[in-house]
């Protein structure tokens, strides 16, 4: 059995130990054996550093957590299925990482606005009060202190407001958007 | 915690009501395993048949409310809601489950039931 971690381009550097590569068409299947391990917040913050090590060096498509599959075969039929889809994401995101914003107290709409400006693409996510908007935003690597900033200002420019940014993130929210 | 924070709000408190929510939604899936599958699938069954259960008792409560149900009816109706609450409490101790475990998160919307 082993587990789906992300895909990657073929040209990416070899993947960190206890990882391996499977090559689907230009397209590159990262895997790792699947552990029995329960699904807790320790072992999503482990995977999460994995994909974050990886991401250091390549751009790639982060893949849910606990997708399985029996073999290399299994993974690599599925990964050809939906080749063009994720040829397709890849490029979408290719440079570029998620940053995450969740706003309490300040204008949704604007504020959303100001800092799609700065992005490539953005996603807005449900909200429970008292936040107002949760957003993801896909940010070229090298503008995510640009980002950073204007989401400073903004908090400065609405006083009261409360506005918290995270990242780099691998690019969850935009994985199936070509 | 992981220093992912890119910019901090003044009170970033505010933000920390997701974290239980979380943890709730990991405790809260349905164990898959082998060992576990029956339990599992007995909780989401019971979950389904709990939330039906309520549905039918709200929509009695508001019939009897507006009048229109003669004296013996709401006997009847009151016995029955009593036998069902019954047999649940029967099903579930069976499986082990306990009430909260049919309460299903269902994230941004919220608890089930």
């Amino acid at each position: 059995m082993i587990e789906l971690v992300a895909i990657t381009h073929a040209a990416a550097p070899p993947p960190p130990a206890r990882l391996r590569a499977i090559p689907v068409g230009g397209l590159l299947a990262v895997v790792a054996p699947a552990t029995e391990e329960e699904a807790t917040a320790e072992s999503l913050w482990r995977r999460e550093e994995l994909v974050e090590e990886l991401m250091a060096d390549c751009d790639l498509l982060p893949v849910r957590y606990g997708t399985r599959f029996a073999d290399d075969e299994d993974a690599a039929q599925a990964v050809a299925a939906r080749h063009a889809t994720l040829a397709a994401a890849l490029d979408h995101v290719r440079g570029a990482v998620e940053v995450s914003v969740r706003v309490i107290g300040a204008e949704p709409r604007a504020t959303h606005a100001a800092l799609s400006e700065l992005a490539r693409d953005a996603v807005e996510r449900p909200v429970q009060p008292p936040q107002v908007l949760r957003g993801a935003y896909l940010v070229d690597r090298d503008m995510v202190d640009a980002f950073a900033a204007r989401v400073a200002q903004l908090q400065a420019a609405q006083p009261g407001s409360q506005i918290l940014c995270t990242g780099p993130w691998p690019p969850y929210s935009f994985s199936d958007r070509p | 915690m992981r220093d992912k924070v890119l910019h901090a709000p003044p009170d970033i408190d505010l933000f920390a009501t997701e974290q239980p929510r979380l943890e709730n939604a990991l405790s809260r899936r349905i164990g898959a395993d082998p060992e576990n599958v029956e339990r599992g699938l007995a909780q989401l069954v019971l979950t389904i048949v709990e939330l039906l259960r309520e549905l039918m008792e709200r929509q009695a409560l508001r019939r009897i409310d507006a009048g229109g149900l003669s004296d013996q009816q709401v006997e009847r109706l009151g016995t029955t809601f009593m036998e069902l609450d019954k047999r649940m409490e029967q099903l579930r101790a069976e499986f082990g489950l306990n009430p909260e475990d049919l309460n299903i998160d269902l994230g941004p919307l919220g608890r089930l039931l």
